[in-house]
């Protein structure tokens, strides 16, 4: 009890404590451009709870779960078709070295020309910058396949789906799951960009709306909302994680204690 | 774009910054040249700035001007009210805006003026050839593109709608650069792009109908943008704030009456093809601010909720 206790004032101690400085600091700012965090927080629900939710918190919030999504599916796909043959990987490394040091806001007046500027553009810069990390985790992953595992399904011949079930992906899984954390954090960043393009609803859009209408408070209210999503999202993330990869905590956990 | 992310990324670093104000000011010194950098956007509007530079209209009165080029209106005022320019260009609904959320800002001179002329204006709402929409009306439950929103673009647009007749509150606008426009709407993407020269062109070029000048439409002899500063710099500096709007009005009236020169001059500072600019309609450039405009942009602006509560026109104008 009181472990969890200690972790929780961990956890929550240094937000606590740079909310209050950023509060006291700024409490009696006059600078239009940094007004009192209290002006913020007054705005913030005025702001937020209302019609912008339903016209730009969840069209943002859906198009980020479409983006990630695909890019998920894609990600592994690739991966694993990737890493699990020696020619494919031979031909593909340099050219995904290449394709993912594009930063993928460069990309945005391409994807335009290509999709259009309505969701599936924005959906596609989300895609082309999350699928990264993911595919590339994959493919370590795959690679990394225990030789011992593989000898021992080989013997046993365990092929098809029920190799790739439970030998390749399940041993991958933990490489898998760093990138797909990764990814996340780099979709939340594209979510916002990709808005700031061609757009007519979802947050980054209103966020630059506040700034353009000089509602500074509001432009701020909807930063700070954007980290909260951030924090939601990887708690979320964190329990499928738990889900997930059960199997492999255990197993570090039993290996720990022999 | 960037300048937007820019500012996302350092908001918290900025945070640090916040507590302490900004001193740096303009320190008139006698005998010396006074240094003012004013905030330009590097569009056809700011010609007789350049120009009156080029003439020394400004020297002349012992002004030492560097012009800044900045992305919009928007982007300008932030730089004017912390001190970092001392004067700047906006439309002037971004700066009708900016007064009513309290910023303190005061224009100073006239920017630039619609040609007055319907059908041929520097700015125009334009559709594809082969689009079914005849009027302003017709583009209910479309969507136009305007560069940025919240300025004098949709404010004009929506102006255009409701003269033809439409409800401009059923009108969807999407944030598109100016020079994307011609692609989104020969491509389908929009239905109806708002765009200044030299897109004019580039529009008319591909086939493009004009279906109304919505600056024409607005207000007879429309002040579409204006030159500011910030009340610190007139309550410190009021002389100099006098002779930049003297040199302002000579380079205005100049500008007006040698457009060759002015077009010389914007071939100078764009990157517009020559062949363009000899081409281009030119705004008009006279030498005050229109005010019954000005007080009927805030009327509008009031009307499609841009403003919440009528705008103190008075405070804002020279």
């Amino acid at each position: 009890m009181t472990a969890v206790l200690t972790r929780v004032g961990l956890a929550l101690g240094l937000p606590v404590v740079l909310v209050a400085v950023w509060w006291f600091a700024s409490a009696g700012s006059t600078d239009f451009f940094f007004p009192p965090l209290r002006t913020i927080v007054e705005v913030f629900g005025p702001t937020w709870f209302g019609e912008r939710l339903v016209d730009d918190v969840l069209p943002s919030l859906g198009r980020l779960a479409a983006g990630y999504a695909a890019a998920l599916v894609l990600g592994v796909g690739l991966g694993v078709l990737i890493g699990s043959n020696r020619w494919v990987r031979a031909v593909t490394e340099p050219v995904l070295e290449f394709l993912r040091a594009i930063p993928p806001p460069v990309l945005v007046p391409v994807l335009m020309l290509v999709a259009g500027i309505g969701n599936g553009m924005k959906i596609l810069v989300i895609i082309s910058g999350c699928v990264w990390p993911i595919l590339l985790n994959t493919v370590a992953g795959v690679r990394a396949v225990d030789g011992v595992l593989e000898d021992t399904c080989r013997t046993y011949r365990i092929r098809g789906t029920l190799r790739w079930r439970h030998l390749v992906l399940r041993s991958a899984s933990p490489q898998i799951v760093t990138g797909a954390r990764q990814a996340l954090s780099v979709g939340i960043i594209l979510m916002v960009i990709s808005e700031m393009f061609a757009a007519s609803s979802g947050l980054g859009f209103t966020v630059i709306q506040f700034k353009d209408g000089f509602q500074i408070p509001e432009m701020w209210s909807g930063v700070i909302l954007l980290g909260l999503l951030g924090v939601l999202l990887s708690m979320l993330f964190r329990v499928v994680e738990h889900q997930v990869l059960s199997w492999y905590h255990g197993s570090r956990t039993a290996q720990k204690e022999r | 774009m960037r300048r937007h992310l820019a500012a996302l990324l350092l908001a918290p670093a900025l945070l640090a910054t916040a507590a302490c104000g900004s001193d740096e000011g303009q320190s008139p010194n006698a005998g010396e040249a006074d240094k003012v950098t004013v905030g330009v956007i590097p569009i056809l509007d700011v010609a007789p700035i350049y120009l009156g530079v080029e003439k020394g209209f400004f020297e002349k009165r012992n002004i030492d001007v560097t012009l800044e080029q900045a992305e919009g209106g928007a982007a300008i005022v932030p730089a004017v009210v912390s001190g970092q320019y001392q004067f700047g260009f906006s439309n002037i609904v971004s700066l009708l805006l900016a007064h009513s959320e309290g910023l303190p800002v005061k224009m100073v001179s006239n920017g630039n003026n619609s040609t007055g002329v319907d059908g041929e204006d520097f700015a125009a709402l334009m559709v594809s050839a082969d689009s079914p929409i005849e009027t302003a009306a017709d583009l209910e439950g479309r969507t136009v593109a305007a560069n940025t929103l919240q300025n004098i673009v949709d404010t004009a647009v929506r102006a255009s709608v409701r003269k033809a007749g439409g409800d401009p509150t059923k009108v969807k606008f999407t944030a598109l650069p100016f020079p994307e426009q011609p692609a989104a709407l020969a491509s389908g993407q929009v239905d109806a792009v708002f765009v200044v020269e030299p897109f004019q062109q580039a529009v008319l070029g591909q086939g493009g109908r004009t279906i109304a000048s919505s600056y024409v439409d607005t207000a007879p002899n429309l002040t579409v943008a204006s030159y500011f500063t910030s009340q610190r710099i007139l309550s410190e500096n009021p002389e100099l704030v006098k002779r930049f709007t003297q040199a302002m009005q000579e380079s205005l009236s100049y500008a007006n009456g040698h457009p060759d020169e002015a077009r010389a001059i914007i071939g100078s500072y764009t990157n517009i093809a020559r062949d363009v600019v000899a081409r281009v309609t030119l705004p008009k450039w006279p030498a005050e601010v229109n005010r019954d405009s000005v007080q009927r942009v805030a009327d509008l602006a009031l009307e499609d909720g841009l403003l919440k509560e009528p705008a103190k026109v008075g405070d804002l104008l020279p």
